[in-house]
């Protein structure tokens, strides 16, 4: 007899689906990924190749170890392993890169369940580890030395920023603003690049307006409070890649439209916080990593009422126009 | 030319072109066919025959006493083979009349016994009841139920948005039977008392709009409302939204809404009990599919198997195929072709290998929020299926599930591939047991 497929309804089924989600995420990230190799060449190479590889191995025995099906080809390891290393100065040292990815895919994801079930971003987690433990770095490094491997100077991130270079009040033109600037994170070369990614994301529907705008519009606004130039304050550091990128990731933002504002809003306020308040850099890091512990409750503050909740004027309402009629 | 729709929705490829300008055709009759003695929502009928009865076409062979039923009747005269339970398309066993075809004619003979313009309210009702009229859109309600509303509501509202990919029958049949349609919905207004009929149509089937506006621009009482081609937009309560802006809250009754709204299909089946003392033997059904040989839109006997429809439109092989009874995000798939087609089956659709996904392997939701933003019901499928799926029914009934119409837009969406639908009518049954502690 004809075998026939009597799977539940429905039963057909868009073409969407996380892997190719992911892959254009990754295509976004492309135009600023390709200005940094080009701008340091060798060493941010080799940092993303690093991080690549890291990631990928990194998920391979995480998913070994709990006894689950390989899943490199929904790319989201990759798609960490690439945001890890833009957010990675050039001159990191490669073993650093690692760590940091190995952190952030296999702790800040596949240890907590894997993709879907983290609650903050891993590549953020895996960046921001590196950078509050350095002291654990300084203990390890006679390790390596013994062990006759050059693991390259510790303190990498100690060159002027052009965030920094901006606090100190240099004066830098909106182009020299947008493409090649030296220092910081890979990511920092160029926020033009940056733009067009995450335009090309607003494009393919993957991401809504609401996060970013919001959170850039308050960075903007909180500067001018502050007596800062705006568009320093929005173009320099991570606040673009914060906004199109990490801020928005599905996994770790709120699903409500009315949530992702208030993200946004409050990202961008813990942003100007930690830049003019504190004396603490990555500022955009740890303001996104602090809202995603808010995301369930921002949900639950800002659930829409179902299509079939009753509405105590529409009772009313719906008599008038029926005795209108 | 105004066009309404709801808050959330998608638009869905609707596969219309296969069958979208083909004339409603007769098929032939099957040499025998299966009547299932429970073709609407409500109590089952008894049967009124036993095995090697000679039943003729149109006579009543079951029928029930409660009000919430409606008899059914043989479609084609024979004898009747066995009174005995058979598959059914919902997947489940119904007791059933089968009936072997004799070599008589098998075609109702159409005279009109009635006078449209004179028949009374009592009369219609009577011969509603007495034809076996149910929903043919799907939820099947017997219709002389719905049509005896104990306090008048001022609006009968028509569905005819066919919002389900690759149907086309009530299209065909608003072009084709735009005047059995418009004096079916007068005598429908008529017995609920209603002062306005609106006939709500998506107008990727500007040929319909044109026939039925054409019948019915002399009258006052009569509208039709253009809707935006849009999923799930024939579903009761979107329809009402869209057509009349009101807001369709949980539990509503018709009369607190005002409105009740009716499948065209179902509404020419009463005009025809009506009016021809024509019982609901046969119905018009889209086969279709990329590679069905003779799509079309057939009147198909009720009870005709599977099989026979099959074979009749030139289709050879099934292997790896779905074969559904119904629309592709509401139908059901069928897994042997001996099942019968009854009163609410609006389509068979075969959809080919490359069309069907056979693994069930799905991911963990990612959050991605597309089902949240296309959920015509506006709640958070992301949220009840996670709930759904470990069982959590408390958190489940706190998002709302029982709200849920199982439209299937989160599931045809979902990047994960979650087959949401089937964890929310896995959960349903126990959240309910919740809800009555």
């Amino acid at each position: 007899m004809t075998k026939l497929t009597y799977t539940p309804p429905p039963h057909l089924k868009a073409e969407d689906s996380v892997s190719k989600a992911m892959l254009d995420v990754i295509i976004a990230l492309l135009p600023v990924t390709i200005f940094a190799i080009l701008y340091y060449r060798g060493s941010a190479l080799l940092t993303i190749v690093v991080c690549l590889i890291a990631a990928a191995l990194t998920e391979v025995a995480f998913r070994k170890a709990f006894n689950k099906k390989p899943s490199l080809n929904d790319c989201s390891a990759l798609l960490t392993g690439l945001l890890v290393a833009l957010c990675l100065p050039p001159a990191v040292d490669w073993w650093i890169a690692a760590l940091a990815t190995f952190i952030g895919v296999g702790i800040g994801k596949e240890l907590v369940g894997g993709l879907g079930l983290n609650r903050f971003n891993p590549a953020l987690l895996g960046r921001v580890s590196v950078f509050l433990i350095p002291s654990l770095f300084y203990s390890l490094r006679p390790l390596f030395q013994d062990a006759g491997i050059y693991a390259g100077g510790v303190d990498a991130v100690t060159q002027g920023t052009p965030l920094a270079m901006s606090h100190q009040g240099a004066d830098m033109s909106i182009l020299q603003l947008l493409a090649w600037n030296d220092g910081g994170a890979l990511v920092e070369v160029s926020p033009l690049m940056v733009i067009i990614g995450g335009a090309y994301l607003l494009y393919r529907g993957h991401i809504s307006w609401r996060i970013p705008a919001t959170m850039i519009a308050t960075v903007f606004v909180l500067s001018i409070l502050f007596m800062e130039n705006p568009v320093n304050q929005i173009l320099l550091g991570g606040v673009m890649l914060g906004a199109f990128f990490m801020a928005t990731d599905w996994v770790t933002s709120p699903i409500t439209d009315k949530g992702k504002i208030i993200f946004g809003i409050v990202i961008g306020v813990l942003v100007i916080v930690f830049r003019f308040l504190t004396p603490a850099v990555e500022g955009v890091a740890f303001a996104i990593l602090i809202m995603n512990a808010f995301v369930p409750l921002i949900e639950k503050m800002t659930k829409r009422p179902s299509f079939s909740e009753p509405k105590a004027t529409a009772a009313t309402a719906g008599k008038g126009t029926a005795a209108a009629r | 030319m105004e066009v309404r729709t709801f808050e959330g929705g998608a638009h869905i490829p609707h596969y219309k072109n296969y069958t979208e300008d083909k004339p409603i055709e007769k098929m032939s009759a099957p040499a025998e066919v299966i009547i299932p003695l429970l073709q609407h929502s409500g109590a089952s009928c008894k049967p009124l025959v036993k095995e090697g009865d000679k039943v003729k076409i149109g006579q009543k062979i079951g029928d029930s006493d409660e009000f919430f039923s409606a008899p059914v009747h043989a479609s084609i005269s024979g004898t009747v083979k066995a009174v005995e339970p058979r598959t059914v398309p919902t997947g489940g066993k119904e007791d059933c009349v089968v009936i072997e075809a004799d070599d008589g004619p098998q075609e109702f003979e159409m005279k009109q016994v009635r006078d449209p313009d004179s028949v009374s309210v009592e009369e219609y009702r009577k011969c509603v009841r007495e034809g076996g009229v149910a929903g043919m859109g799907g939820a099947g309600l017997p219709t002389h139920v719905q049509t005896s509303p104990r306090q008048p509501v001022d609006t009968l509202l028509l569905n005819g948005a066919e919002c389900e990919p690759f149907l086309t029958c009530d299209h065909r049949l608003m072009v084709e039977k735009a005047e059995e349609l418009v004096k079916g919905a007068e005598l429908m207004m008529k017995s609920i008392g209603a002062s306005k009929v609106l006939m709500g149509i998506e107008v990727n089937k500007p040929d319909a709009i044109e026939a039925v506006s054409e019948k019915i621009k002399n009258r006052k009482d009569m509208e039709v409302i253009p809707l935006e081609v849009k999923y799930p937009q024939g579903f009761k309560s979107h329809l009402i939204k869209a057509a009349t802006g009101r807001d369709v809250p949980r539990g509503a009754r018709s009369a607190d809404l005002g409105c009740i709204v009716r499948n065209v299909g179902t509404t020419v089946a009463a005009y025809e009990a009506t009016v021809h003392d024509k019982p609901l033997i046969e119905r018009i059904v889209t086969v279709s599919g990329p590679r069905v040989p003779k799509p079309g839109n057939y009147i198909i006997k009720i009870g005709t198997p599977l099989e026979h429809i099959i074979e009749q439109c030139g289709i050879r092989d099934l292997e790896g195929t779905k074969v559904v009874m119904g629309g592709p995000m509401t139908g059901l798939a069928q897994s042997e072709l001996n099942v019968p087609l009854v009163k609410s089956t609006t389509g068979v659709v075969v959809l080919p290998p490359e069309m069907v996904r056979e693994e069930m392997t799905y991911m963990n939701c990612v959050r991605c929020g597309k089902c949240v933003e296309h959920c015509p019901m506006l709640l958070y499928p992301n949220e009840i299926s996670i709930c759904a799926e470990a069982g959590m029914h408390e958190e489940a009934l706190e998002w709302d599930i029982m709200d849920c119409i199982e439209c299937g837009i989160c599931a045809y969406i979902c990047p994960s591939a979650r087959p949401i639908v089937h964890l929310v009518q896995r959960a349903k049954p126990e959240v309910e047991k919740l809800q009555k502690r």
